[in-house]
């Protein structure tokens, strides 16, 4: 669905024009029905790799197709292709009706009021349809971008930063909206710095470092179990032995981590002191645990 | 494509009557020209009347040019720095038909700009007891063709350099004052000094001039109109040229708008 193949981009920067590389050699592959997420520090090249997929950035060298074609602005091949940028790149002059209605017919087919009306009822914006987009919250604003979605049953979307600034209960509403547009079929890319929304969403992810993928797979060969380690919740009693990494203590709890070989020892402490153990089992990797091993260096986890 | 075309112009007819920028400076404007129009208004006699009313007339129809002007600038630079582009070229929406959208905004905004005041002037003279001449429609439709050509200029030079570098070089660097370097050249040479680089100064200073759009290309010829307000059969040509003019600026200012919109790296 999108291929990047060796994709270069620069920029001349400052009053030197210094030479700063966005993406040096990125290549990439989303196949259809993918949730793909793009992972990376912040200046890694997630959003100019997004441009470029988008056709709104043009590569100094390298290829990039998506659906079959090499996107450009306006291309007709954005007929199945959705967009949600940050914030602030919408309409902020139109209210909340005008925009849902504006970028839909922007798809070249005149919208009834009938369906305008439905998609704003079923995301709750119907009682905010006269409020201006610039005195929205973002959690509003994204759903008018993702009424387009709803409104033609997009191929592909793609989503810059969708949860920044949205809060909790948005971010789950959001969540929920996303799940059900790929259960649909479409295929997402998006870019977040969230990586516990990409562990709950994604299905393949990419990580991003100085413009280039340094790993691209899929999620589940990310979160494995690491047989080394084990995690442990148990009652604390102002003691724990010193053979415990990463404590936490929650409440009356203590949550570590332990070493395989150290397993029957800690079960003999908490026999001897009448603890009771809320939980041991082997420790899961998380995308945070991947990602920072990645990003020292030290290669894939798996 | 006339779906999208009306969904753009929708969207520019929104942010026109929605920008605060515009309506200050349209109020500004109207504050002032009441303001100095108010004392001729309690003066009875014919000629007095007709006075007040050329002189309404012409503030208001000068004011519909710098407001063109703004049509034009504010419509590519709100929406470039905004960046809300975007939303609109990742869609099946070229840059092309989006530009044309934007310039027919602009030009339908200020068609009815144009035609309040030619109905005001009409109702002013009516009121007045004054026949409604045919200048008064004359002097309307030239303002609107300079129009045209204003946005399409304005809407060029917005889409190349920073807003405030494109009004300032709209209202500094017109052809009237390269007209003036290269008279002032000719006056130089006839007075004796024609050595060869004032004369490559005078032919440069033509080029210039002939190269920059002019607001009213055929000025000179229906000046008379505009302090009559009388036309006679033969004016009627100059609009028809005057037309033909803006038509083949408005093309060519389009064309090169679009040029470097599509060129951007970055939208």
């Amino acid at each position: 669905m999108i291929v990047a193949d060796d994709v270069h981009v620069h920029f001349r920067r400052g009053l030197l024009r210094k030479q700063v590389r966005a993406l040096n050699g990125l290549s990439l592959e989303v196949r259809e029905g993918d949730f793909f997420a793009l992972v990376g520090q912040n200046g890694a090249g997630k959003s100019t790799a997004m441009y470029c997929f988008l056709g709104l950035l043009k590569p100094n060298s390298g290829k990039v197709q998506v659906l079959g074609r090499t996107p450009d602005l306006g291309s007709p091949l954005y007929e199945g292709v959705a967009y949600l940028p940050e914030e602030p790149h919408y309409h902020l002059y139109l209210t909340v009706e005008e925009a849902t209605r504006y970028y839909a017919s922007l798809y070249g087919k005149r919208i009834p009021t009938k369906t305008i009306n439905e998609t704003l009822q079923r995301l709750g914006l119907a009682q905010f349809k006269t409020l201006p987009l610039a005195k929205c919250s973002k959690g509003m604003k994204q759903k008018v971008g993702i009424a387009q979605c709803l409104i033609h049953e997009t191929r592909l979307l793609f989503l810059d930063e969708p949860t920044r600034g949205l809060d909790p209960l948005a971010v789950r509403e959001f969540r929920e909206t996303l799940r059900d547009i790929h259960q649909r079929g479409a295929t997402i890319v998006m870019n977040s710095h969230v990586l516990s929304e990409i562990e709950m969403l994604a299905n393949r992810v990419a990580i991003i470092d100085r413009g280039k993928v340094v790993v691209q797979d899929e999620l589940r060969n990310l979160l494995t179990l690491d047989r080394e380690l084990y995690s442990v919740t148990f009652e604390a009693n102002g003691v724990v032995p010193d053979y415990l990494t990463s404590v936490e203590r929650l409440g009356g709890l203590v949550k570590a981590s332990i070493p395989k070989e150290r397993l029957y020892d800690f079960m003999d402490f908490t026999r001897i002191s009448g603890l009771h153990v809320h939980e041991c089992s082997l420790k899961k990797v998380s995308l945070e645990d991947s990602f920072f091993k990645i990003i020292k260096g030290g290669g894939a986890p798996v | 494509m006339a779906e999208l075309l009306r969904a753009n112009i929708l969207a520019n007819f929104a942010y026109y009557r929605r920008s605060s920028l515009l309506l200050a400076f349209m109020l500004v404007f109207l504050l002032l020209t009441g303001l100095s129009s108010l004392p001729p208004l309690f003066m009875h006699s014919g000629v007095q009347s007709f006075d007040t009313l050329r002189q309404i007339f012409s503030v208001l129809n000068g004011f519909l040019l710098f407001f063109a002007g703004g049509l034009g600038l504010f419509i590519i630079s709100s929406h470039l720095r905004s960046r809300s582009l975007k939303m609109v070229f990742t869609k099946p929406c070229s840059p092309a038909l989006w530009l044309v959208s934007a310039f027919l905004s602009a030009v339908a905004v200020s068609l009815l700009l144009n035609s309040i005041v030619l109905a005001g002037a009409a109702a002013l003279s009516l009121g007045w007891h004054l026949p409604v001449r045919a200048g008064l429609f004359f002097v309307s439709v030239d303002t609107f063709v300079a129009s045209v050509g204003i946005i399409a200029y304005l809407m060029l030079l917005t889409m190349l350099v920073h807003p405030a570098i494109a009004v300032t070089f709209a209202l500094i660097f017109n052809a009237g004052l390269f007209l003036e370097f290269q008279q002032w050249a000719q006056v130089v040479i006839r007075s004796g000094n024609s050595s060869l680089a004032l004369r490559a100064l005078e032919r440069l200073f033509h080029y210039i001039y002939l190269l920059i759009p002019m607001v009213y290309a055929f000025g000179k010829k229906t000046e008379p109109i505009y302090s009559s307000l009388r036309v006679v059969h033969s004016d009627w040509k100059y609009l028809l040229y005057s037309f033909g003019y803006v038509v083949v600026l408005a093309a060519f200012c389009y064309s090169l708008a679009l040029f470097a919109l599509q060129r951007k790296r970055h939208i």
